[in-house]
């Protein structure tokens, strides 16, 4: 069985104005994907209709099998959610927090609670609205994991903390990992993170699924080629040649990416385009956010 | 041994660990039958998916450079694979190149070059 399915997910908040436009993937049970994106490119969207927070207005979600929104319950005690602007109850103490939680969840580990609770250092007694926000998120990634999770859902959970409190986070994820080989789907901006913590990247761009591979293929089986401007027309004769994936002007070069080894691409471009002094280069994740979202085909 | 990554690297995570795992045996720091960290612990040390250090332990088993024995751990082969001979001899001239080069920009004779690395050398015997 899939730990998630997304099947044709199409949501708009108002008409003509769609955030997801047909976006379909499935993870498999212990998958650790990230899910990359620009602001406003839908990974919000997504992960809430997951957690059941949105409804898609057609297509299909399932999470462990189940329907968000009319197992609801079912679901959420085996799932841990945690995103960026969860709101905790201001007024209540880290203890009271936790108890809640406790009590709507069968599964949950005292044990764990505890060890996390050591951990981030966490006074039972302190009132929410005195914590950090790195503090904050580790009450909210607490609450999230100590059931024991099947699925994680991270929305964008390193969001605004400083680099120490990032680590920390990462760390407690793997650990989780460790034990208990939860299927995580996670978004972040840092792409650091992403390639420290996922096997497989799924990347959206203005709501439509632009990539979705294995993080060590994509690293690997594609290359980025700059080459100088060169005459009107390249622009087109690149992206028609085969394992062309995008194109982008940048001041006087063109960038394109192939979905081929360096060696290959470079190969390819002396043969076809008679380019000898292309660099060819093998293509860090940024790199590649950046060309698929900035360039077009 | 002491391992480190860097995500943003030119080399996937997984072949930096190989890399680090067949450089160690190679300089000798590690030895035939000693044990590596289980794949978890290297995880949780180097704060990354424990599933990469197991693709690149798994890479090294294939190469026949270390063995998991169930249940007790990964352990540096006892007997190392002979690498067929063109291809270490492809690996040493891209590397040879890369050192040469760096020699050059830094304007560093050959003769100086050579001394380094026997210098280097005996370095990694001690």
């Amino acid at each position: 069985m899939k730990a998630l399915e997304f099947e044709n997910i199409h949501r708009a908040y108002r008409r003509g104005a769609d955030v997801l436009k047909g976006i379909t993937f499935s993870v498999d049970a212990g998958e650790v994907v990230g899910l990359v994106g620009k602001n406003g490119a839908g990974k919000t969207t997504l992960i809430r209709i997951a957690m059941g927070m949105l409804e898609a207005q057609t297509g299909h979600v399932r999470v462990l099998g189940l329907d968000p929104r009319t197992d609801a319950l079912d679901m959420k005690r085996r799932v841990g959610y945690v995103s960026e602007d969860q709101i905790l109850p201001e007024f209540l103490t880290v203890g009271a927090v936790v108890r809640l939680h406790r009590a709507l969840f069968p599964t949950w580990d005292d044990q764990l609670e505890r060890r996390l609770r050591e951990r981030f250092e966490l006074a039972p007694r302190a009132r929410i609205k005195t914590l950090s926000k790195g503090q904050a998120r580790q009450v909210a990634l607490l609450c999230a994991i100590a059931h024991r999770p099947e699925v994680l859902l991270l929305d964008e959970p390193a969001g605004g903390l400083d680099p120490a409190a990032r680590r920390e986070f990462l760390e407690t994820s793997i650990q989780l990992l460790n034990e208990a080989g939860s299927t995580i789907l996670f978004s972040s901006h840092y792409m650091t993170d992403v390639e420290r913590m996922a096997g497989r990247i799924v990347m959206i761009h203005e709501g439509c699924l632009l990539l979705d591979g294995a993080l060590d293929d994509l690293r690997e089986q594609y290359s980025l080629a700059l080459l100088p401007r060169g005459p009107v027309g390249w622009h087109d004769r690149l992206i028609g040649l085969s394992g062309c994936i995008s194109v982008r002007e940048q001041s006087d070069s063109l960038h394109a990416v192939f979905r081929l080894e360096p060696q290959q691409c470079r190969s390819l471009l002396q043969r076809e385009l008679h380019i000898s002094d292309a660099r060819c280069l093998s293509i860090t994740l940024d790199d590649m956010f950046v060309e698929l979202v900035e360039g077009r085909p | 041994m002491q391992f480190h990554v860097n995500p943003s690297g030119e080399l996937p995570i997984y072949r930096q660990i190989m890399r680090q795992i067949t450089d160690a045996i190679a300089g000798g720091r590690v030895a035939a039958g000693d044990q590596l960290p289980s794949h978890r612990d290297l995880a949780a040390q180097l704060v990354i998916a424990p599933l990469t250090v197991k693709k690149a332990y798994d890479e090294l088993e294939r190469e026949g450079l270390i063995t998991t024995q169930r249940g007790r751990g990964t352990y540096v082969s006892e007997s190392l694979p002979v690498v067929d001979a063109a291809q270490r001899r492809e690996r040493l001239r891209e590397a040879a190149q890369q050192l040469l080069t760096q020699a050059a920009l830094s304007g560093v004779p050959l003769a100086e070059v050579v001394r380094l690395l026997k210098e280097i050398q005996k370095g990694m015997k001690s």
